[in-house]
C-alpha cells in the first residue's frame, strides 16, 4: 500500500518503488470481505473481523501445535476432582492497548457474555457448557460447569474465545464489544474493512516485541484478484486451492507452505432415513471408495491425508491411528444383497460449490460407486440457500458437507451426538453418547483417548459420514517473510512473523 | 413531439427493468439472511429472527409496493445487509465509477479521433490494416481477458503498476488516481476500438464528397480541407457512437472492477447480489438503467440536432 501511496501517476515513479522491496517492516495480508464491510472487532460477533481479532485480542489458552491447550493470558489451570469446576491462574503485569491492566474481572466479563442471549454469538453453543463465571481475585478466574468436562481448556482455545475490556463497554454484557482495545501484539490504528486497516505493534507485548512495526489488512473480495496482488507483490501472504499452487510454486520469490489441517467434506448420509437407516448399506456405500485415490483427484497428493469417516483429525491428540478402510467394491456388492439390493442401488447426491472441491468429490464417488453397481445421481445446486434448504434436511439423506478443522470433544459432541444442534447423520447411539460422557468425566488423557478411539471406531463401522480425508491448508507467502509456523492459520503466530 | 415520445419510452423500459430485477432476484433461492447466516442459517430460530430484523419476512408484493413508493419519493431506502440508508453507500461507489468512465472516455475520445483521421488519410497502408487488425481483436476479446494479460505484463512481469487497486472507497481522487491507469487502459482501448473505426468510415466518406472535392478544385490545401470541412461533418456521428459506448461500457465495468479489485458500482454489485441485498441492487440497477437511458437519449439528440433530416422525418 504504501509504495502505491504516491500522488504522482508517473510509470516511472512505479517503477522506482516496485523495484526496491518494502524496507519498512510492514506485513500485508488481506480479507475476503466475507461479511461485506460489517466486520465487527468484536471477537463474539456473527460479523467478527477475525483476521484483525486475532492480533488485537489474545485467548486464555491457546492450540498448541499438538493440540494441547498452551497458556496465553491464564498461565495454569485446574480442576475440582469432578471435573466440573475449572480455577485459571491469570498472567499479571499485562496492558491493555489504552493502558488500563489486564485483570481477572476483564477474563470475566469476555467469557459471561458469550452466553448473553441478546448478544446471539455463535459461539454460545460451543460455551454453552458454562454455568457461572466469576473473578476470584484480581488473577484469577473461576468458571463452574453445568456438567463435567476434562477438556474445558480445549473448549477455550476456540479461535473466536478473545478477552475483551470490560471496562471499554462499561461492564454491559450485552453491548456489542468492538473498541478494538485488547492485550494483543497488536492495536488497531485505523479500522476501515473496506480499504485497508492498520495496525501497528504493541511493543510491549507480553510475549515479546512484534517482528513488524505494522500490520495492513487489505479487503480483496476475489480470489484471483489475491492471487494477483500476491504476484505483483502487494500483499505478503494469502491462502490459496490447490489448484493454483501452480502459479507460485516455481517462483522463487514465493514459498508454498502446505499445512496439514482437519478440514473435512463428509458425504452425509441421514441415519434415520431409507435407504441410509440400513447400516448395510451405508458400510457399502463407504467400503466402495478408494479414498487415496479421491485424495488425489479431488486436492491432489500432498494436499491432504486419506481419514477413515471419523472427525477427528491426525493432529489431534485424540485421533485415533489404528483404523484402516482399504477399497472393497466386491464386499460393498456383497453388503448391498444382504440388505436387498442385489441389482445395485439408486441414489440422489446433492451438492454445491459452496467450497471448490464438494463438487468434483460427489463427481469422483459418482465414478467409483459405479464400479460396486451403485448409481449416483449427482444434483448440483446453487451455493446460495444450499446449508438452509438442502444440507440437513431430511427430504435429501445424502448430501455433501463441509466443516473446519474442531478439537475432538468439540466436533463429536456438536455434530455426532444425539440431538446436538449439527447432527448432519441424525445419528442416534445411546452407546456412541455414553462413551462421550465418559470421557468428559475422566481424568486422565490416557483414559480419555481410550474413550475417544472407541468413539471414533464406531463411526468408522456404524455411522453416516463418508469422511475420504482432511484436506490440508495451502498457504503462500512472499520469500522476504519469516517464521511463519507449519500450523493452520487459526493458530499462527503473527507476532513471531518477520519481514525482510 | 419525438422527443416527448423518445422519453415516454425509455422511462416505461425503466420500470421494466426494475420490476423484472426484483422478481427475478426473488426467484433466485436464498436470501439476505440464509446468505449471512451461511450455515448457522439450518437454525429455525436465527433465520426467524434475521427475517424479522431485516424486514424481509414479509410477503415479495408488499415489499414492492412499499419499495416502489419509497422511490417515487426519492428514497432509495435502507441496505439491509449493511444496515445504512441505501444513498450513503451507494454515493462513493458512484463516484468512484464515474472517475473510471470519465478518464476513460477522455483518453479513449482524442485518441479514436487522431487514430480514425490517421488511418482515414493512409487508406490502405501499413498503418491502416495494422490499427485496424489491432483493435478488431481488442474488440472481440472479452475485457476481462484484455485486463488480465496487461496485469500479467505490467504488474507481475515488469512490477510497474500495481496488479490491483487497494484503497478505501471513500479514498481522495489523488489518491485513487495513480492505482486506475490500468483498468482505465482496459476500457480505453475498447472504447477506442469502436469508435475509431466510426471515424475512420466517416472521414473517408467525407473526403470523396461533392463539397470536398469542389473545395479542394478552389484550391483549398489538403489540410484545411481535412480539418475544415471533412473532420467537422464526421464529428455528429462519432458522438454518437461515444454516447452509446460510453453506456455499454457500464456492463463492462462491472467485470473490469472485480477484476482490478476497485471500489466502484459494479464491485458493489456484485456484493450486493451475493449478500441478496435487494434494496441495494435495486438502487444499482436505478443507476444502471438511468444512466443508459440518458446516455441513449443524448446519442438521439446528438443526432438530431446535428441532423435536422432526421427530426423531419419524424414529423
Amino acid at each position: 500500500m504504501v509504495q502505491f501511496r504516491s500522488k504522482i501517476a508517473l510509470v516511472v515513479v512505479f517503477a522506482l518503488f516496485a523495484a526496491s522491496p518494502a524496507l519498512s517492516a510492514t506485513l500485508r495480508i488481506s480479507h475476503n470481505l466475507g461479511y461485506g464491510g460489517r466486520e465487527s472487532l468484536d471477537p463474539i460477533s456473527p460479523t467478527r473481523f477475525f483476521e484483525a481479532n486475532q492480533m488485537i485480542y489474545d485467548q486464555l489458552v491457546r492450540a498448541g501445535p499438538d493440540g494441547q491447550p498452551n497458556p496465553a493470558l491464564a498461565i495454569a489451570w485446574s480442576s475440582s476432582p469432578d471435573l466440573a469446576e475449572w480455577t485459571f491462574k491469570l498472567r499479571s503485569g499485562v496492558r491493555f492497548s489504552n493502558g488500563e491492566p489486564f485483570t481477572a474481572q476483564d477474563a470475566a466479563y469476555s467469557l459471561q457474555r458469550i452466553l448473553s442471549p441478546k448478544l446471539a454469538s455463535p459461539v454460545r453453543s460451543v460455551l454453552g457448557i458454562m454455568d457461572s463465571i466469576e473473578a476470584r481475585d484480581d488473577m484469577t478466574l473461576s468458571v463452574k460447569l453445568k456438567q463435567a468436562d476434562a477438556d474445558f481448556p480445549i473448549v477455550l482455545t476456540d479461535y473466536r474465545v478473545r478477552i475483551v475490556s470490560s471496562k471499554a463497554a462499561g461492564g454491559d454484557l450485552d453491548a456489542v464489544n468492538d473498541s478494538g482495545i485488547g492485550t494483543g501484539p497488536f492495536k488497531v490504528s485505523k479500522l476501515d474493512q473496506r480499504g485497508t486497516t492498520v495496525l501497528a505493534a504493541n511493543p510491549d507485548y507480553w510475549d515479546g516485541k512484534p517482528g513488524v512495526a505494522e500490520v495492513d489488512i487489505m479487503a480483496i473480495a476475489d480470489q484471483d484478484a489475491r492471487n494477483q496482488a500476491l504476484l505483483a507483490g502487494q500483499i505478503d501472504i494469502t491462502e490459496v486451492t490447490p489448484g493454483e499452487i501452480g502459479l507460485f510454486s516455481s517462483n522463487a520469490k514465493f514459498i508454498v507452505q502446505r499445512v496439514p489441517a482437519g478440514l473435512w467434506n463428509p458425504i452425509v448420509m441421514r441415519t434415520d432415513t431409507s435407504p441410509f437407516n440400513d447400516v448395510r448399506v451405508r458400510k457399502a456405500l463407504r467400503m466402495l471408495a478408494d479414498r487415496q485415490s479421491l485424495l488425489s483427484l479431488v486436492v491432489g497428493e500432498g494436499n491432504g491425508a486419506v481419514a477413515c469417516d471419523a472427525p477427528v483429525w491426525p493432529g489431534d491428540p485424540y485421533y485415533n491411528s489404528s483404523l484402516s478402510c482399504p477399497a472393497d467394491p466386491e464386499g460393498a456388492k456383497k453388503l448391498l444383497g444382504e440388505a436387498g439390493y442385489p441389482r445395485g442401488l439408486t441414489v440422489d447426491l446433492y451438492t454445491s460449490a459452496a467450497q471448490p472441491i464438494m463438487v468434483p468429490l460427489a463427481e469422483a464417488y459418482q465414478a467409483q460407486a459405479a464400479k460396486a453397481g451403485v448409481k449416483v445421481n449427482v444434483r448440483v445446486v446453487p451455493v446460495d440457500g444450499y446449508w438452509s434448504t438442502t444440507w440437513m434436511t431430511p427430504n435429501r439423506p445424502f448430501v455433501v458437507g463441509n466443516w473446519a478443522q474442531r478439537p475432538a470433544a468439540q466436533v463429536l459432541n456438536e455434530v455426532f451426538r444425539s440431538g446436538a444442534k449439527w447432527n448432519e447423520t441424525a445419528w442416534n447411539c445411546p452407546d456412541f453418547d455414553a462413551l462421550l460422557d465418559e470421557a468428559r468425566r475422566s481424568g486422565t488423557i490416557d483414559e480419555r483417548k481410550a474413550l475417544y478411539a472407541k468413539a471414533q471406531a464406531i463411526l468408522a463401522e456404524e455411522g453416516g459420514a463418508f469422511i475420504p480425508f482432511f484436506r490440508n491448508e495451502i498457504r503462500v507467502y512472499s520469500s522476504s517473510l519469516d517464521h511463519i509456523d507449519n500450523v493452520p492459520s487459526m493458530m499462527l503466530r503473527w507476532h513471531k512473523i518477520t519481514k525482510k | 413531439m419525438t422527443l416527448l415520445r423518445a422519453l415516454f419510452s425509455r422511462m416505461l423500459s425503466l420500470v421494466v427493468v426494475l420490476c423484472v430485477c426484483f422478481f427475478a432476484l426473488e426467484a433466485l433461492p436464498g436470501d439476505a439472511c440464509t446468505t449471512f447466516l451461511d450455515q448457522d442459517a439450518q437454525d429455525p430460530e436465527l433465520l426467524h429472527n434475521c427475517r424479522v430484523k431485516l424486514g424481509i419476512d414479509q410477503p415479495i408484493p408488499i415489499r414492492f409496493a412499499k419499495w416502489a413508493e419509497a422511490l417515487l419519493h426519492g428514497d432509495l431506502g435502507t441496505s439491509v445487509a449493511r444496515d445504512r440508508p441505501v444513498a450513503e453507500v451507494v454515493a462513493p461507489h458512484l463516484r468512484n465509477t464515474f472517475l473510471l468512465a470519465i478518464l476513460a472516455a477522455s483518453v479513449a475520445f482524442p485518441v479514436s479521433i487522431v487514430l480514425g483521421v490517421l488511418a482515414a488519410v493512409w487508406r490502405g497502408t501499413a498503418f491502416d490494416i495494422g490499427m485496424s487488425a489491432f483493435f478488431l481483436v481488442a474488440m472481440t476479446l472479452p475485457e476481462f481477458l484484455i485486463a488480465t494479460v496487461l496485469i500479467f505484463i505490467f504488474a507481475i512481469s515488469l512490477q510497474w503498476l500495481p496488479a490491483i487497486t487497494v484503497v478505501a472507497t471513500g479514498a481522495p481522487i489523488l489518491e485513487v488516481l495513480p492505482n486506475i491507469i490500468l483498468p482505465v487502459a482496459v476500457l480505453s482501448l475498447v472504447m477506442v476500438a469502436h469508435t475509431m473505426q466510426v471515424v475512420r468510415t466517416r472521414v473517408i466518406e467525407a473526403m470523396q464528397s461533392d463539397f470536398v472535392e469542389t473545395s479542394r478544385l478552389r484550391g483549398l490545401s489538403f489540410q484545411r480541407v481535412l480539418l475544415g470541412h471533412a473532420l467537422p461533418s464526421a464529428l455528429p456521428p462519432t458522438l454518437n457512437v461515444i454516447a452509446l459506448s460510453l453506456a455499454s461500457l457500464l456492463g463492462g465495468v462491472v467485470v473490469i472492477e472485480r477484476v482490478f479489485n476497485y471500489p466502484g458500482l459494479g464491485t458493489l454489485t456484485l456484493q450486493a447480489i451475493h449478500d441478496r441485498d435487494m434494496p441495494l441492487v435495486q438502487a444499482v440497477v436505478v443507476i444502471f438503467a438511468l444512466t443508459y437511458v440518458s446516455l441513449s437519449l443524448l446519442a438521439d439528440l446528438i443526432s438530431t440536432l446535428l441532423d435536422p433530416r432526421i427530426a423531419r422525418r419524424a414529423d
